[in-house]
């Protein structure tokens, strides 16, 4: 007997140049047994051709736009499928499938719309320092700007319901998503809980990961975001 | 005096600018109007942009009406990113548009899958039942995967 009551779930995973993570990660998932969309944006390595062997769907941005544009899109095919929950996963191989049950568990037990991974929640894991002084000011930031008590902001395996995914007006194309997705959270009114997840950093997900430049240019896109409509 | 009225000439234009952009940035308007504002002040009044000089501590007037030109531009950068931004997102919509039109999605997928998704919840690995999108599944035959 399965403890929730979605019928329909699908998980969106935004791919960039992903060709020698993404056979495993989607093989993962598709073995568990859920509905793949893969958002392949605009790779220049046989990406899209490694998923469309293996993912229920495969999306192909003409160019490259970044990955909030390509979870937007994901999110919005899913929604036309008709999903009742949308699960967000990284295609570097740093989530693990085996956490999706928790997250889906969480929605259900605690009337949510949205079950964000923390990385913090979970046993204490081997983290460079500098990442860990990113993610510790990301999550000063968030907790100052959007009211949200999160422990992790900057995590990319969530799960989301339908209502939850409606309410969502994303506009980010870049890695500030994840800063405006918190504050369309908080926006929406909507209940959250955020939910013990594992990440396996490796060479490879640490190499594809966000840099320190990268906080800098998230703070721009966030500020130019409040600038125009 | 051709100076004084060429000058708010262009700083008139930049207003009705300004004004033009207020429903796309307020902050660029309001930013453009305090700017431009300054100009017409100092153009027809420049002795008092020595005065206000020595209060803010430039010196010179001269020098004054320089750094309200490098506000000026600054503004003027600042929108025209405000504008890229505005291009960029028009563009996210088109390719968006684009590839969902394009979606490689084989029929049986729409379909859910209830039995499947118990099976995750148990804690079993199941073998998706729906056709690939470019051929069966590994371990599946054609036949098997439609």
């Amino acid at each position: 007997m399965r403890n929730h009551p979605f019928s329909s779930i699908w998980v969106v995973c935004p791919a960039y140049n992903e060709s020698s993570a993404i056979v495993s990660v989607i093989t993962r998932l598709c073995q568990a047994g859920y509905h793949v969309v893969v958002i392949d944006d605009g790779s220049i390595d046989d990406t899209r051709q490694l998923a469309s062997t293996l993912a229920t769907a495969v999306i192909s941005h003409p160019v490259n736009l970044g990955q909030g544009a390509a979870l937007k899109t994901g999110i919005d095919f899913a929604l036309e499928q008709g999903a009742d929950v949308i699960v967000t996963f990284d295609t570097d191989g740093q989530h693990r499938p085996s956490d999706i049950p928790r997250l889906l568990d969480a929605l259900v037990r605690n009337q949510a719309d949205f079950a964000l991974g923390s990385r913090f929640l979970s046993e204490p894991l081997s983290m460079p320092r500098m990442r860990r002084i990113l993610l510790w000011g990301a999550t000063l930031f968030t907790v100052a700007t959007t009211g949200l008590r999160l422990t992790d902001t900057h995590n990319g395996l969530r799960a989301i319901t339908r209502r939850g995914a409606q309410a969502l007006r994303l506009r980010q194309n870049r890695m500030a998503h994840a800063s405006e997705l918190l504050a369309e959270i908080a926006r929406s009114g909507l209940r959250y809980v955020e939910v013990p997840v594992t990440i396996d950093y490796t060479t490879y997900s640490l190499a594809k990961g966000q840099r320190t430049g990268d906080f800098v240019m998230i703070l721009l896109d966030l500020l130019a975001g409040k600038l125009y409509r | 005096m051709i100076a004084q009225v060429v000058l708010s000439l262009l700083l008139g234009i930049v207003l009705l600018y300004a004004w033009a952009q207020y429903r796309r940035s307020p902050i660029v308007t309001i930013l453009s109007c305090v700017v431009s504002l300054m100009g017409f002040y100092f153009v027809w009044l420049p002795s008092h942009a020595t005065r206000v000089a020595e209060f803010v501590g430039i010196g010179r007037g001269a020098d004054l009406v320089l750094y309200v030109w490098a506000c000026i531009s600054l503004v003027v950068l600042l929108n025209l990113h405000l504008k890229l931004r505005t291009q960029h997102e028009l563009l996210t919509q088109l390719a968006r548009s684009i590839a969902l039109a394009n979606a490689t999605l084989p029929d049986e997928a729409r379909a859910s899958e209830p039995s499947r998704i118990s099976a995750v919840t148990e804690g079993k690995t199941s073998q998706p039942q729906y056709r690939l999108a470019d051929g069966p599944r590994p371990g599946q035959t054609a036949d098997q995967s439609a």
